[in-house]
């Protein structure tokens, strides 16, 4: 199972990605539509196709270890859906003054959790299994580790986080919560 | 949202806290530095380990503050082309200051509560901005808030003796310039943050009582009000 966090800037910029697979046991999910899928979906542009007809298995070949390739799986997919929830999100936000959004947007076999910071940073989650504790959890941490990175002279809200230290602890936390 | 490689000469700035301070010559008894063993890497931890709450009621010197702001207004002096420019500019800083106050405020008060929230209120944000930034970044809540009569878009914060222009006496030519500029610039910053867009700017109101009673002046973007209105 497969976790995808994007922080973003107030100005929607990206600022840090991380992609985490789970080591934890994944619920398997499968759609019925995948089945029905024309044989060209899986050419040059499968990737998109299945995803956008909620065909999550339809290219479904391991290559190396447990990782899912193709379908929703791939980098583009996830950031369009990434990209998308931003609307719902900034909706949300306006009304409720809650940080943590859980589930605020589903995508085939994703949903989307945010985290909003006061100073309107959006941390936006890819998830597919329900875990609300845990990633309450992981926000909170990042949300630490990001108040230090910002407290840096040098950092300002719209440049990229690329401090190696700052990765470390994501992943850290990452590996604990999710 | 693809990334780059990580820059193998940005990595340099997340450890700079612990290497920048290897330069200096070892202890000097004069300035009574510690010793250069209390500041080698092993005692000293990164700033991701530091606890964000450890510097939580630590002070700052006020004097050593007020040679900062001083070289900080001199800096900029040189490099504008009048007092406008001049406002313009502090305002700018304080809006660094006030990004990272905003955030670490925040964090320190609600990082331990179930459900962490944000403010989405005019009222309320204006009156933590009057107490817990004011507090936060002055030791003490400003003097007070006030509505203007004329334009419903515009809140005052007022403070009677402003600790940062407590050491500065402003040039009979130049007594437009209000240095309060940089709080302007903090409560800009915070108000951007949690969502009400303005225009804050600051003004010597002198009185009898408090001769350097000063004002801050929030300009509401119309966004904000028409928000406001749909909230209610």
């Amino acid at each position: 199972m497969s976790h995808h966090l994007f922080i973003l800037s107030p100005s929607d910029t990206p600022l840090y990605s991380l992609t985490h697979y789970s080591t934890k046991p994944t619920p398997s999910i499968s759609s019925p539509l995948s089945a029905n899928l024309p044989t060209w979906s899986t050419s040059a542009f499968a990737g998109t196709l299945t995803a956008l007809s909620g065909a999550s298995s339809a290219t479904h070949h391991t290559s190396g270890g447990s990782v899912r390739m193709g379908g929703g799986q791939d980098r583009h997919v996830i950031q369009m859906i990434a990209n998308a929830s931003l609307d719902v999100v900034e909706d949300i936000m306006k009304k409720d003054g809650a940080m943590y959004l859980k589930s605020v947007d589903r995508f085939n076999e994703w949903t989307v959790s945010a985290f909003i910071t006061p100073g309107n940073t959006k941390f936006v989650l890819l998830h597919e299994g329900k875990n609300e504790d845990g990633i309450k959890g992981f926000f909170m941490e990042v949300w630490e580790v990001y108040v230090k990175a910002i407290l840096n002279p040098f950092q300002t809200a719209h440049t990229p986080i690329r401090s190696p230290l700052f990765d470390a602890k994501v992943r850290v936390s990452a590996k604990k919560h999710l | 949202m693809a990334y780059p490689q990580p820059h193998p000469r940005l990595s340099i700035l997340s450890t700079s806290s612990q290497s920048s301070t290897d330069h200096f010559p070892p202890s000097s008894t004069r300035f009574s530095l510690p010793t250069p063993q209390s500041r080698s890497n092993a005692s000293r931890p990164n700033i991701y380990d530091r606890n964000l709450n450890k510097t939580r009621i630590a002070e700052v010197s006020s004097a050593a503050f007020a040679f900062l702001f001083s070289e900080l207004v001199q800096y900029t002096q040189k490099r504008v082309s009048g007092i406008n420019d001049l406002e313009r500019r502090l305002n700018t800083l304080g809006y660094r200051v006030g990004v990272r106050v905003l955030e670490l405020m925040v964090w320190r008060a609600e990082s331990s509560s179930k459900v962490p929230k944000r403010e989405i209120r005019l009222l309320p944000t204006l009156m933590s901005i009057h107490t817990q930034v004011w507090k936060t970044v002055f030791g003490k809540p400003a003097d007070a808030i006030e509505k203007s009569v004329e334009n419903a878009d515009e809140y005052m914060i007022i403070d009677n003796d402003p600790p940062l222009e407590r050491h500065i006496s402003v040039p009979r030519d130049m007594s437009q310039l209000s240095c309060s500029s940089f709080t302007a610039g903090i409560v800009e910053a915070v108000l951007d943050g949690l969502g009400f867009p303005a225009r804050v700017t600051a003004h010597n109101t002198p009185t009898a009582q408090h001769p350097s009673r000063t004002t801050i002046l929030i300009k509401l973007e119309k966004s904000v009000l028409d928000r406001e209105e749909l909230l209610k």
